[in-house]
């Protein structure tokens, strides 16, 4: 038996779980971070168009600020965001984004005097300040009052993940990889580690820690058609579902993004919509002004990503072998623009599907279509990272469900949220590891261990006819076709018993090779079952929700239900043999919140059935508000009255701006 | 027009006693816009499961697919199956790295190695204040440090340089060129003392033979022949 | 007592990693720089032959110093030689350090060169084999006329190609320093960055084409001079050991 001590352990190596690695190893701790591979070839690579922080440096974002937002972030949420969360966020990311250029991220920067840039399909020119040169400069994404999204070109993600992995080897974290969390180990609803498999000699293992984080990222692989790498099967959400105790948020809250290409899937980057790209129909006719005629392309991304199949079953999709598309033209900003900042893009576009985005007219179109994105849903926390209901179990990033993207996250708000989340949940985590004592048995460890290996045994053991590739292939395309972009009851209901088969059959498939190591249909034997009480906890609690509400669209419930539904989705597994998840719900506090729901400035008004708290609220914030002002206040000391929020290390302190005092 | 394929694999589990590199032959159908990804997940999904490879974000982005097709390591998501007009493909695993199970390699090892070697980490002793505005840097300087930023591991140019195969403590190509990019990087303070501490031996720059393989072959065109070139002429003159 | 700690400890006495592999990789890029060009110069004067014998005289005189030494004196030729003699053995050893130096490296070398089908690295692998090659050839020739200094001339050059067998050796040697060096030009350039400029890539190109060229132009030269030799050696076989007297003093002489 090979048992590994450590202080703190952390499962998942993209951006979160590097910088809360960070955390750790600068307070002093023995950390390992585990990862399914290499560091850097995290999921985290893949973001292209940027990181949201508002720093206000360049000319179209003057003036932003964290008000704003925060309040971007909460209108994105559909009001479904934990708000103190959210603040604590947007107060952390200038900082964020400023500890990673200290790190070596080469921020594209401002450069002074003018430039032609296309927005709203229209040229304009844009003179940025002598004083602002060389400052981080921003791009325009979807969702957002100001240009808040910093980036490097379209290659954000990567450079970001490589700043933070050169800087956890620099500390000597210890990280290994091709390593796989399959459980976690707990008694006394404390969480001690996790049983590992190397899935280079298949041999387990056990980690023991004083307390464990996971930030494994998303699960989009659920679904066949997304834009998420081939690892993102949401096993450590899965894994801490299968405590029985730990409880994941909002697993029907997923988002669809409007332009993948067409057929691959691999995401072209928002910034295509944000520099000024549109979208065209089968007539090659800019329709989104006509369904969003304010933010257009830009509305956020389950706005037109809806739209976009909606104007599809009108019968304006483009007709392909893969189904109907929709053409997005970027070529419009032109050839020295795309390949400056849009060169991943154009290579993407080149080599997946032999088209040159630059080339001017339909030459240069390409094909997209929504298809899953990102999961808001994940494990639920409180607001220091930590399980509501395991103790000692972290998790941040994409994994969790720390609630500031409620039910859609603005794009640019998850590679914040990582590293933001990495600062601020890591620092609670290595706090927990520095209070708390290991205090488990090894017989615990061994039950632990035993159990895992007794499963992989019954694997490799089982006779039955199934393919675990074609049950698992069953499931995303169910996932794709019924609980998609567009939802209802009926199909909701029968996902949820397909679902349910799907899951019993996983007890009657056959693997070939009976081999313990390098055997990659093992892998995926005890790896789809958990993806199917992933889908289980996503269809289940998107049937019972019977609203509509950021990226959870029911076409037989289509308005925002304030009154009923102003909660967050709860599930749990509490017993190994269920084929169900447990469903419950928790309250948002309208009368805690900084901003009461209201309407969300795009999409169709008077799609929201009120609480009548909202306005109650309202009429409390906006008294305080004026009485404030009055009083000569300024926005921090209203806002701290309104809302309080806490934060760890220095990341309560102001951020200091150009032209701010 | 979907016409017959045959990709040949080079299999091999260093792991098992029993195993004997060989090649084993997959006959399938091509669908239109096949890649490498789609090709070897159909063959383990429908006719040998038991095919090892690496494959994470199949869009060219990660560096995880490098392997070597046709005698050329390329990125195996971004290899088009359709450029290959008589429809074979004969696939090894990249060489230069310790062999994991047919094509998976491990390539994350050697990079950390490397990294580490060359301390591929800004090095400042000055604290940067987050909550204060960031240092300005020139907006053409950020972007040259981005465009050296841009490597993704893969390996391909190391497994394309014959020095870094014949001499496995060559820091490669990717070595040289994380130094080139943090010698360009205002933000570092090392100096070109210090680079030579790193590199200056027959590991380092003065091992690169200017085969080019590597400027020939990186899936993301780093300007590699030019930069080589720049650091050698930089650690040459070091006193 | 430096080298005996650098040699043990990898570090010179003041801490810091030795400079001599910089010098080692600078010295190798100069003398073999000198040796592309030097060849250059010695093709000439070989194929100077190919003007005329008297003319191939002339330029042997003016090398053994005759502007200087009435008649010239062949200890010139003899110094100059081991000169070169000792700029080759530098480099010659330099280059050693790059060869395969052991069975793996040279298995892993070849089947790389031969799977991956990638001409920069298929032209090292020439240069490297010639340049083995020429650590023998180089060494026979450069003794010879080092020792024989006296011998070099229309006739006395003609004889040793063709009655002293040395043409086999030469049609290798030439093959060898043909090759060898254009190729070492081009990596020279390349490997300094020399002509980068805004397009490294193109610069590549256009350097690759004049690297060829000059290969085909001195290996034409090279042979034809060679065949001229052999064809008055054969000529020239019966009576091996006269030396050549120029028109002009046969005239004389008359
Ligand atoms: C194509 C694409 C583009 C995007 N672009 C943007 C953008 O422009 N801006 C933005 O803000 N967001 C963007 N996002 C979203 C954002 O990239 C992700 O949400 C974020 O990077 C997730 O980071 P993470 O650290 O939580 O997880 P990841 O980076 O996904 O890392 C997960 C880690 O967990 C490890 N792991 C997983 N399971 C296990 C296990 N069982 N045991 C051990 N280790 C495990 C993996 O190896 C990996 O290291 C994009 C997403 C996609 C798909
Ligand atoms: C004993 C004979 C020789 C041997 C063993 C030899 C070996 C080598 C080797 C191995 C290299 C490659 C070095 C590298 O890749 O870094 C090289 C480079 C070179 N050689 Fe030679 N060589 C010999 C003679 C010559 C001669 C006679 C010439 C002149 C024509 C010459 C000209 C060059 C040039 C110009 C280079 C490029 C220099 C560089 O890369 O730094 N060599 N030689
Ligand atoms: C100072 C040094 C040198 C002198 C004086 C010299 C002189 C000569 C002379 C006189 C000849 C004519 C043939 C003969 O007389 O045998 C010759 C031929 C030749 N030499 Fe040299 N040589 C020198 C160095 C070299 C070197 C370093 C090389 C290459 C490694 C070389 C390669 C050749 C070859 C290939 C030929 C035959 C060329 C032909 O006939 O086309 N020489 N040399
Ligand atoms: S330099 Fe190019 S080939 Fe080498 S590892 Fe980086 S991206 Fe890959
Ligand atoms: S292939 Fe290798 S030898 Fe140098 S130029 Fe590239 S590192
Ligand atoms: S799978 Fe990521 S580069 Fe090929």
């Amino acid at each position: 038996m090979k048992i590994t001590y450590c202080d703190a352990l952390i499962i998942g190596g993209g951006l979160a779980g590097l910088r809360a690695s960070l955390a750790a190893q600068k307070k002093g701790l023995n950390t390992i971070v585990l990862s399914l591979v290499p560091v850097k070839r995290s999921h985290s690579a893949a973001a292209q168009g940027g990181m949201q922080a508002s720093l206000g440096n360049s000319k179209m974002s003057e003036g932003d600020n964290e008000d704003l937002h925060f309040s971007d972030t909460v209108k994105g949420s559909d009001w479904g965001c934990d708000q103190e969360v959210a603040r604590m966020f947007v107060h952390t990311a200038p900082k964020a984004i400023r500890e990673l250029a200290g790190w070596g991220v080469p921020w594209t920067r401002v450069r002074e005097g003018s430039r032609e840039a296309v927005i709203n399909a229209k040229k304009t020119t844009i003179t940025e300040d002598a004083d602002r040169h060389g400052l981080i400069m921003s791009r325009d994404f979807g969702g957002t009052k100001k240009w808040r999204t910093c980036y490097t070109s379209d290659a954000t993600g990567h450079t970001m993940l490589f700043s933070v992995a050169n800087e956890a080897l620099k500390n000597e974290v210890d990280i290994r990889d091709r390593k796989e969390a399959i459980s976690l180990i707990h008694e006394n609803e404390r969480c001690y580690g996790a049983i590992v498999r190397d899935l280079i000699t298949g041999e387990l293992e056990a980690y023991i820690s004083k307390a464990t984080c996971i930030s494994t990222g998303g699960y989009g692989r659920i679904y066949k058609q997304t834009t998420n790498a081939v690892i993102c099967e949401g096993m450590g959400a899965a894994i801490a579902l299968e405590t029985g105790i730990a409880t994941l948020g909002n697993m029907e809250a997923v988002q669809f993004h409007p332009t993948p290409i067409v057929p691959s899937g691999i995401l072209l980057t928002e910034g295509c919509r944000g520099d000024g790209g549109i979208l065209r129909d089968v007539d090659g006719h800019r329709f989104m002004p006509d369904y969003e005629p304010e933010k257009k392309e830009l509305a956020s991304r389950d706005v037109v990503s809806r739209r976009m199949i909606e104007h599809i079953r009108n019968g304006k999709g483009v007709p392909s072998p893969y189904g109907d598309h929709i053409w997005l033209d970027i070529s419009i900003l032109g050839r020295e623009h795309i390949e400056k900042n849009l060169r991943d893009v154009q290579e993407i576009c080149k080599i997946f599907n032999g088209i040159d985005p630059a080339e001017e007219g339909p030459k240069g179109w390409v094909p997209v279509l929504p298809m899953q994105h990102y999961s808001m849903g994940g494990i639920r926390t409180k607001k220091t990272g930590e399980s509501q209901k395991l103790s000692g179990l972290f998790s941040c990033g994409e994994a969790a469900c720390w609630d500031m993207h409620g039910f859609n996250r603005l794009g640019g708000n998850s590679v914040s949220e990582t590293v933001v989340a990495g600062m601020i949940v890591g620092n609670y985590f290595a706090d927990y590891c520095i209070d708390n004592e290991l205090d488990i048995k090894t017989s615990t460890i061994d039950k632990f261990l035993a159990k895992e290996e007794k499963n992989i045994n019954t694997i490799l053991s089982l006779d039955g006819d199934e393919s675990i590739f074609k049950i698992k292939d069953t499931m995303q395309r169910l996932m794709d076709k019924k609980v998609g972009i567009f939802r209802d009851g009926v199909h909701l209901g029968e996902a949820v018993v397909q679902l349910e088969e799907l899951l019993k059959k996983t007890k009657n498939i056959n693997v070939k090779s009976k081999a313990k190591a390098g055997n990659p249909e093992l892998e995926e034997a005890y790896r789809v079952p958990k993806m199917l009480k992933l889908a289980l906890c996503i269809a289940k609690g998107a049937q019972q929700r019977t609203e509509s509400r950021g990226a959870h669209y029911r076409e037989d419930f289509l308005k925002r239900d304030d009154k009923n539904w102003l909660k967050r989705t709860l599930s749990s597994w509490p017993n190994e043999n269920d084929t169900m998840p447990t469903i419950s719900y928790e309250d948002l506090d309208i009368m805690k919140m900084e901003m009461p729901p209201a309407f969300r400035g795009y999409g169709a008004k008077g799609m929201i059935i009120e609480n009548e708290l909202s306005t109650k609220r309202q009429e409390e914030v906006d008294e305080l508000r004026e009485k404030m002002e009055e009083a000569g206040k300024d926005r921090h000391q209203i806002q701290d009255a309104m809302m309080n929020f806490d934060l760890p290390m220095n990341y309560r302190e102001k951020n200091e701006r150009m032209g701010e005092k | 027009m979907s016409r017959d394929i045959t990709i040949s694999v080079l299999k091999f589990n260093p792991r098992d006693e029993d195993s004997k590199p060989e090649f084993v032959e997959y006959n399938l159908k091509e669908t239109p816009g096949m890649t490498l990804f789609i090709a070897l997940t159909k063959i383990r999904e429908e006719i040998d499961a038991d095919l090892s490879f690496d494959f994470v974000c199949r869009a060219g982005i990660c560096g995880s697919c490098g392997m070597v097709v046709n005698g050329v390591p390329t990125l195996a998501c971004r290899t088009l199956i359709e450029n290959y007009p008589d429809g074979k493909l004969q696939l090894i695993p990249m060489p230069a790295f310790e062999l994991i199970k047919d094509l998976s390699v491990n390539t994350g090892k050697w990079m950390d190695n490397m990294s580490t070697k060359v301390e591929s980490w800004i090095v400042s002793n000055d604290e940067v204040d987050i909550t204060k505005i960031e240092e300005k840097m020139d907006p053409d300087t950020a972007d040259a440090v981005f465009e050296l930023d841009r490597c993704i591991e893969c390996g391909i140019c190391v497994a394309s340089c014959a020095t870094a195969l014949m001499r496995p403590d060559f820091v490669g190509p990717a070595g040289l060129n994380r130094i080139a990019r943090f010698s360009i990087d205002p933000r570092d303070k090392r100096t070109d003392d210090d680079f030579y501490e790193l590199i200056g031996d027959d590991n380092g720059i003065f091992g690169c033979m200017s085969l080019l393989s590597c400027e020939d072959h990186c899936p993301k065109h780093l300007p590699l022949q030019n930069k080589i070139a720049y650091l050698r002429r930089k650690l040459v003159s070091v006193k | 007592m430096s080298d005996l700690i650098e040699g043990y400890i990898g570090k010179t006495t003041n801490g810091k990693k030795s400079r001599i592999p910089a010098k080692l990789d600078y010295i190798q890029s100069l003398t073999g720089g000198f040796l592309a060009i030097f060849m250059w110069g010695h093709m000439m004067m070989v194929s100077s032959i190919l003007v005329s014998k008297d003319f191939m005289y002339y330029v042997t005189k003016f090398l053994e110093g005759s502007f200087i030494i009435d008649g010239g004196s062949p200890l010139m030729v003899s110094i100059f030689v081991f000169i070169v003699f000792v700029i080759f053995v530098v480099h010659a050893a330099l280059g050693m350090r790059k060869l395969p130096s052991n069975f793996k490296q040279y298995q892993v070398l070849k089947a790389h060169t031969k799977s991956i089908q990638h001409q920069d690295t298929q032209l090292w692998g020439y240069q490297a084999f010639t340049g083995f090659v020429m650590f023998f050839l180089g060494s026979i020739h450069l003794y010879i006329i080092m020792t024989n200094s006296a011998d070099i001339g229309p006739y006395a050059s003609a004889d040793r190609v063709w009655s002293e067998w040395m043409w086999p050796l030469y049609i290798a040697l030439l093959l060898a320093v043909e090759f060898h060096g254009t190729i070492g030009l081009y990596r020279l350039c390349i490997k300094w960055g020399w002509f980068d400029g805004k397009d490294p890539q193109a610069t590549r190109k256009r350097l690759k084409k004049v690297k060829w060229a000059l290969t085909g132009f001195f290996l034409t030269l090279g042979f034809a001079a060679l065949i001229v030799y052999m064809k008055i050696g054969m000529e020239h076989a019966d009576k091996v050991g006269e030396k050549y007297v120029p028109t002009s003093m046969i005239k004389e002489a008359k």
